[in-house]
């Protein structure tokens, strides 16, 4: 087995790796780069835990090659606020009683970044809202205040947007 | 007390644990790693039941990287389990269930080790299986564990061939009653085999020390009782194994037991390094912990005017290869058979069965949302046939306060009735109308607040905050920030003033457990109890600070008071670290069994039921009259939660439960053909997505517990039970179909609307 070296952009940062060909983003980002905040779960893109954004579009990190993401720019859960300044997704979800185990909480969050991005500061409709973090499974909570944190987050981001 | 006056229990604050797990730095079981870990891996049985005749590692071994194998002949030759220790770590020589633990690698990387298992080389010889329980329980059936009877075993297990345990409650004469009964109703159902669906896998990385000593870091959700069970799988004194609990991404029941940990504490042992065990969602489906599918049979005999007179019950849960939970789950359903009705003359009867089949568990209310079923099922059918309102029906035969309970126990607290009447006005019972595909349905419950005891350790640092040591484990339902509410409240502090530790067996005082709704509950009481030591400190120091009787103090504001006289409890616990150890206590709580009457109960491990909670569903469908589909209009739930310490993560217990229930009720089932699993992966395996999930209205009762913290109620077990059971009201309603065989699939219906076309 032989390794390739691989730039990839993390949160702003740049990474230098040596990475399988086969290797997922999923295995780079958690056993490579230590960032454990993109969950591990059915490593088949059913449950959604382990969603980044790939050039600002949620992808399952767990299908997608890590030499796919050569040039490219990746966010995971870490980079998208700090304790000290949430963004309003992650504020919403624990205002609204959003989290519970919080395992599903980075992958939905990220989901719902990248379908408010593109809804371009249109509040979207719960059935919008639903079919949009339907790829993401969440056993504890379901699903109702997650989807009214991110209406919350829609409507709060919409002000900001005006 | 009244909870208006209260400052921190009872309002809606955020949970303590949040900001952590929405920044991705919550660390998780899953998460978590050692330097110079090695990967583990295990290999599982193909075959249903076997004999290994061969098993030849050396292909496996010589492969680089490596580091260790194991199989039963390396291990010591002893058995485990809860209820019954019939299971092996390692199969010795015969296999029971396709997925069964055979082999066991530790190396290098997950990958060489996964290689390394398929390098493996095995052969089997065929045994006779059986893979229904009836046919499990016939005689001359093949027996699942051919020396049955030399396994160790809690006493309490009435065992028997194919059946780990058989338990009884019975009071009256059910056949003088049914002789004169006005009619008779006698009905066969039966639910499936469900998987709890935590999102983290289960997951755990074992060390051994320098000293001999044991560290595993797991997602258990019990961690005392997991570090007594790998002292005994390790052959180890408990002193010598400490479990620590990281984050854990849900529980449900399912990570009450032993899963991955001591392959890890095995294969660290052998190859002298830290090693990691994580399950894949196949091997979660194959061999984890789910919901025993059941055979209920009732049979009800009624008054002319309704009433239940008597009921004669057999439930039979399929506990697959190895008894676990089975037996103590089948006991738990005679109750559930029960109530929350008066009944008069009852005659139940529980078989736990053996089947070469995975393992199951105790999967959030056990035996709860598969007896409702059929108890809520067969309420309505009466209904229907004596021309009587369904919620009528009911009304006339649920609890009264002050009523006898099926073990003779008076049932205290009782609210059934105000829960019932709430949910019927909520979904608009009264305006119901006969409707082509449409329809509503109701169904109540009660159920248990476990007992068992909870310690903590409560500290007032120099700087005023609160540390808050507890050996209980925050699975995600929110019942630690609930505790920490209660403790808050008890020392006039901020919900924010307090940290609470992640559950170290080394360090924390035990616990029973985050099982059996009794989390907030029990470590909640002890909170009250350890603040009202600190209190007594507190007020000493201030006594003696001021040269005054430390009568008529206060704690407020975060300090303590005596009429114009304040001193912080920042101070107050500076001076205690001056003069002596800092202020520091420990309390503990456990709740009294009700009194009942042994001779209506066999082999019984909870024959009454502690602070019992109560509940009704009501829900209207709509069901596409072409294919079956079924849509879940509204969905309303009233529980009776005593006190609401927190309502936000109430609701939060309420709706994800619904969610659950709603998953058995219409989607979920890992089906087995032939003793293998057909849909082992998410795929296949449907759990609800948010647009399978309704919005779910939440009417909280509060009817104080006697024994709970300012009378609450154990809470996150109840929401899963009836979704089952008013679901298939509703479809009955809605078609005329009344299903008898959970789940409620469209297929199903539509085959019941259309008849079979070939």
């Amino acid at each position: 087995m032989t390794r390739i070296a691989l730039d990839l952009t993390i949160n702003g940062e740049l990474h230098q790796v040596m990475v399988e060909l086969h290797w997922s983003l999923l295995q780079v980002l958690r056993g490579e780069l230590g960032l454990v905040g993109t969950k591990e779960n059915c490593l088949e893109a059913e449950c959604g835990v382990c969603t980044v954004l790939l050039d600002g579009k949620a992808v399952n990190s767990c299908i997608l090659l890590a030499h796919q993401c050569r040039g490219r720019s990746i966010v995971t859960i870490e980079g998208l606020g700090d304790p000290e300044h949430l963004h309003p997704l992650q504020a919403a979800f624990i205002e609204c009683g959003a989290v519970q185990c919080g395992y599903c909480i980075p992958g939905m969050i990220l989901t719902a970044k990248s379908f408010l991005d593109e809804c371009r500061g249109r509040v979207p409709t719960e059935p919008e809202i639903r079919e949009a973090l339907s790829g993401t499974l969440c056993r504890c909570t379901g699903y109702q205040k997650i989807v009214d944190a991110v209406a919350l987050a829609a409507r709060r981001m919409e002000e900001r947007h005006e | 007390m009244s909870s208006l006056a209260r400052r921190v229990a009872g309002r809606r604050l955020n949970r303590i644990d949040g900001v952590g797990k929405v920044t991705g730095r919550h660390v998780y079981a899953a998460d978590f790693s050692l330097p110079g870990m090695l990967f583990g891996k295990v290999l599982r049985s193909t075959e249903a039941r076997a004999r290994i005749v061969r098993l030849d590692v050396a292909k496996a071994r010589a492969l680089p990287g490596v580091r260790c194998i194991l199989t039963a002949s390396d291990l010591p030759a002893l058995r485990f389990g809860t209820a019954v220790k019939d299971r092996a770590v390692l199969a010795d020589g015969e296999v029971r269930f396709v997925g069964e633990a055979i082999a066991a690698v530790a190396a290098t990387s997950l990958e060489i080790a996964e290689q390394a298992v398929r390098l493996i080389e095995i052969e089997y010889e065929t045994l006779p299986a059986v893979f229904d329980p009836e046919q499990a329980i016939a005689r001359g059936a093949p027996l699942v564990h051919e020396h049955w009877d030399r396994y160790a075993a809690l006493p309490v297990f009435d065992r028997l061939g194919n059946m780990p345990g058989r338990c009884s409650m019975t009071h009256g004469d059910v056949e003088a009653a049914f002789a004169s009964a006005y009619r008779i109703y006698e009905h066969r159902f039966s639910t499936q085999l469900v998987h709890p669906g935590y999102t983290e896998p289960r997951a755990a990385v074992a060390s051994w020390d320098g000293n001999g000593d044991l560290v595993v870091w797991a997602n258990t959700q019990l961690p005392f009782d997991m570090k007594n069970m790998l002292a005994e799988i390790l052959d180890l004194p408990a002193r010598k194994v400490r479990v620590i609990v990281p984050g854990i991404g849900g529980g449900f029941g399912g990570k009450l037991r032993v899963g991955v940990e001591h392959f890890a504490a095995w294969l660290a042992r052998k190859s002298g390094r830290p090693v990691k065990v994580m399950t894949t969602s196949e091997e979660e489906l194959l061999d984890a912990y789910p919901r025993q599918p059941t055979i209920v049979e009732l049979k009800t005999g009624v008054s002319r005017d309704g009433r239940l007179v008597a009921r004669k019950g057999r439930v039979i849960v399929d506990c697959g290869a190895y008894a676990n939970s089975g037996p103590p789950t089948v006991a738990i359903a005679l109750q559930v058979l029960a109530g929350p009705y008066r009944s008069a003359n009852l005659a139940l009867e529980g078989i736990a069965a053996y089947t070469n089949k995975g393992s199951t568990g105790s999967f959030r209310a056990p035996a709860g949302p598969m007896a409702n079923f059929a108890v809520e099922s067969q309420i309505d059918i009466i209904a229907d046939d004596l021309g009587i309102d369904p919620l009528e029906l009911r009304l006339r035969n649920v609890f009264r306060e002050g009523d006898e309970g099926p073990a003779g126990e008076k049932v205290v607290g009782v609210s059934i009735e105000e829960c019932l009447t709430k949910a019927a006005d909520a979904i608009g019972w009264k305006d119901r109308k006969p409707s082509q595909g449409r329809g509503k349905g109701i169904a109540c419950s009660w159920w248990l607040t476990t007992g068992g005891s909870s310690g903590v350790y409560v500290k007032i640092n120099p700087e005023g905050t609160v540390s808050l040591v507890s050996g209980a484990v925050e699975i995600g339902t929110g019942a630690l920030t609930g505790a920490a509410q209660i403790l808050a409240e008890e020392l006039a502090v901020d919900l924010t003033d307090i940290d609470v530790t992640d559950v170290d067996t080394e360090v924390a005082p035990f616990d029973h457990g985050a099982q059996g709704s009794r989390t907030a509950f029990s470590v909640g009481n002890a909170c009250r109890i350890a603040a009202a030591d600190l209190r007594r400190q507190i007020f000493a120091i201030a006594a003696q600070q001021w040269g005054v009787a430390p009568e008529d103090m206060v704690l407020q504001d975060k300090g303590v008071v005596l009429g114009n006289k304040r001193m912080s409890l920042a101070e107050v616990a500076s001076l205690s670290q001056r003069s002596g150890g800092g202020l520091i206590s420990h309390g503990t709580a456990i709740q009294p069994m009700p009194a009942h009457d042994p001779s209506r109960v066999k082999n019984h491990p909870l024959p009454a039921w502690t602070s019992p909670s109560f509940h009704a569903h009501a829900t209207e469908v709509s069901v596409d009259q072409a294919t079956g589909e079924i849509t879940i209009e509204r969905y309303v739930v009233v529980q009776d939660v005593g006190f609401a310490i927190n309502p936000t993560y109430i609701e939060g217990q309420i709706e994800g439960g619904v969610a659950q229930g709603i998953g058995q009720a219409l989607s979920e089932e890992i089906v087995y053909a032939e003793g293998r699993v057909l849909n082992a992966n998410l795929t296949d395996y449907k759990m609800p997505t948010a647009m399978d999930a309704p919005r779910v209205d939440c009417i909280l009762v509060e009817h104080p517990s006697i024994n709970g913290p300012y009378g609450a109620k154990g809470v996150g077990e109840p929401p899963c039970i009836q979704p089952p059971a008013a679901i298939a009201n509703a479809v009955a309603a809605a078609t005329g179909v009344r299903v008898h065989a959970l789940p409620i699939t469209a297929e199903k219906i539509a085959l019941a609307l259309h008849g079979e076309e070939k």
